[in-house]
């Protein structure tokens, strides 16, 4: 995720929160996170390699599959859940967010805008599947399974009611202020947990 | 990498950097069982390695699972290394150079603590089966003893694999204020039907030798045979699949010949000196009282996880293997689950480590990895608490 993004999750979350961080990987951002705002963090990660580097770093980190793992946690049990770049990764993202609306008081998701102008152009000129830098993947190594861009999730926000409390849009130059649908290439969104309408 | 445990691969050309260390036996205030017999005293046989710190913040109460004892490393009186020397020592995975250790041998047991063996002082005989029932918990309120006598208030750690998880569990739960990281490695929150079934069939085989007598067999011929085949029997829940492959296949120890109908496989005399190697070392009633205090062990003894681990001050590090049948990793998970819905902070992860349930005795790069980073990054955060 871009680096503008990640200063923008770092601003959103209040002091010392208690964090559940899923799919933490090296566990890079969230000590970056526990160091800037004293929260309480908590990382899940399936691979084990990435587990042990989360633990070099001081981290609580748990050894296991988001969606299988989250029942573990109780009711409203963290202040804020990070959903960053694990949404288009999941099979079912409408399960995984009733789970952290679950366990959470607000969710953060950030995701890759597939409808960013280069993905657009990549598309139309090779014909091809997008290779850029927020999707780095070739098709077939790729572990995006969900391509959605800024409009589609503010559609899927609307057809289920979410509240969402605040959006961000970025690129490479920096945050984006128009057009988001067009001109960011990342996007991340901060939701308050209310009941999911059906 | 060496992937046999040490007490048992019967090697030689090992030597601990620690040199020979020899266990102490002291005398301290006895305990109420859980059963309700009160010892008037306890021995308890232990080795403390490394330096205990000014501050008193270093200390790790490492605890032994069923066939273990206090020598978690150094060099034994017989010339064998401590069963956990892979592991601690100078610059191990538990550094004695930055850590004082603590080990003991557990009441119930046959290596210098008070058990089935030892003399009653009420009638001058040896207890046999008038020993008391011994749980989990009783082991814990004995190292509390030791703890007491060698003025260590608070520990840094406990931690040990298999049984020793579950007493590093108990202290966490009942001396809340006594521990600052709690590390069960393959370990449960109580044992499952397949467990207790292994363990009973132990139990049948040295019962059911002639020479138990009901367990006074103390200065006559011991059931050894049936402790053999109880210790063969166990030692395979300890291996895995793979591990008993890569170590026998199907090779002969012995060809078939005239005298021998049969071929002899590896396999076959492998456990049979394991069982004969292990007699000599363990008391058979020892072995019945240690697998029913596992048996009967249960951290929750039917009240729910939030009531009895709401509130631990315990930072956990909990490590399962999964190649481990006998402590599969489900058991940890369910541990994990039952810490996490009490909030308690839990860093859980489960190793690829192929040993089955040994994995945690032997030479492991990535078991050393993870424990020795968690400890170290703990430490260093409770020095800098100790500063502000």
């Amino acid at each position: 995720m871009n680096e503008y993004l990640y200063d923008q999750v770092i601003q959103w979350i209040p002091e010392g929160s208690r964090v559940l961080d899923l799919g933490t990987g090296d566990g890079s951002f969230l000590a970056r996170l526990v160091k800037a705002k004293k929260v309480q963090g908590v990382g899940v990660e399936k691979e084990p390699e990435l587990v042990a580097q989360c633990i070099e770093k001081g981290l609580v980190v748990h050894q296991g599959d988001i969606m299988d793992g989250l029942d573990q946690y109780g009711v409203q049990s963290f202040d804020c859940v990070l959903l960053l770049g694990t949404f288009q990764e999941i099979g079912t993202p409408l399960e995984l967010l009733r789970e952290a609306y679950r366990v959470g008081k607000t969710v953060i998701i950030a995701y890759t805008n597939f409808a960013y102008f280069h993905i657009r152009l990549q598309i139309m000129f090779s014909g091809r599947s997008p290779i850029t830098r927020a999707l780095p993947h070739a098709w077939y190594t790729s572990p995006n399974i969900h391509y959605f861009s800024v409009e589609d999730f503010d559609d899927f926000c609307e057809r289920y009611k979410l509240r969402v409390l605040r959006n961000a849009y970025f690129n490479a130059a920096g945050p984006v202020s128009i057009f988001p649908n067009l001109l960011a290439e990342q996007a991340v969104s901060l939701l308050e947990s209310t009941p999911i309408s059906e | 990498m060496q992937s046999e445990d040490l007490q048992d691969s019967g090697r030689r050309d090992y030597l601990s950097p620690l040199g020979r260390l020899d266990p102490t036996v002291v005398r301290l205030p006895g305990i109420t069982t859980q059963s309700g017999y009160t010892f008037p005293y306890i021995e308890l046989s232990y080795l403390t390695i490394g330096k205990l710190s000014p501050a008193k913040d270093n200390a790790i109460l490492i605890c032994h699972a069923l066939s273990g004892n206090a020598q978690v490393a150094g060099m034994m009186e017989s010339g064998k290394p401590g069963w956990w020397d892979f592991h601690v020592g100078p610059g191990k995975t538990i550094d004695t150079n930055h850590f004082f250790v603590i080990c003991s041998n557990v009441i119930g047991g046959c290596n210098g603590s008070t058990g089935p063996g030892s003399i009653d002082p009420q009638t001058g005989q040896p207890y046999g089966m008038s020993f008391p029932p011994v749980t989990i918990r009783d082991m814990a309120a004995a190292q509390v003893k030791l703890l007491d006598h060698l003025g260590v208030d608070k520990l840094f750690a406990v931690t040990g694999g298999s049984m020793g998880g579950m007493q590093a569990l108990v202290w966490a739960t009942e001396y809340t204020e006594r521990v600052r990281c709690c590390i069960p490695i393959a370990s449960c929150m109580a044992h499952s039907a397949m467990q207790i079934a292994f363990n009973e069939v132990g139990r049948q085989a040295i019962t059911s030798d002639p020479n138990w007598r009901g367990g006074a067999y103390y200065g006559k011929a011991r059931p050894e045979h049936g402790l053999a085949v109880a210790r063969m029997v166990g030692h395979v829940t300890y291996l895995s699949e793979f591990s008993m492959h890569q170590k026998f296949g199907r090779k002969l120890q012995k060809a078939a010949s005239n005298e021998d109908m049969f071929p002899q496989y590896s396999v076959e005399s492998y456990l049979q000196h394991q069982g004969e190697s292990f007699v000599r070392r363990f008391d058979p009633n020892a072995y019945l009282y240690i697998t029913k205090a596992l048996d009967n062990f249960d951290l929750l003894e039917g009240r729910a996880p939030e009531e009895l681990l709401r509130d631990l001050k315990a930072r956990f590090l909990v490590i399962s293997f999964e190649s481990d049948w006998l402590y599969p990793p489900s058991q940890s998970r369910e541990m994990v689950r039952a810490l996490n819905r009490s909030n308690a902070v839990v860093t859980y992860t489960n190793l690829e480590t192929p040993y089955g349930h040994d994995s945690f005795l032997i030479q492991n790069p990535d078991f050393t990895r993870v424990l020795q980073n968690f400890l170290n990054t703990e430490y260093d955060s409770v020095s800098r608490q100790a500063l502000v």
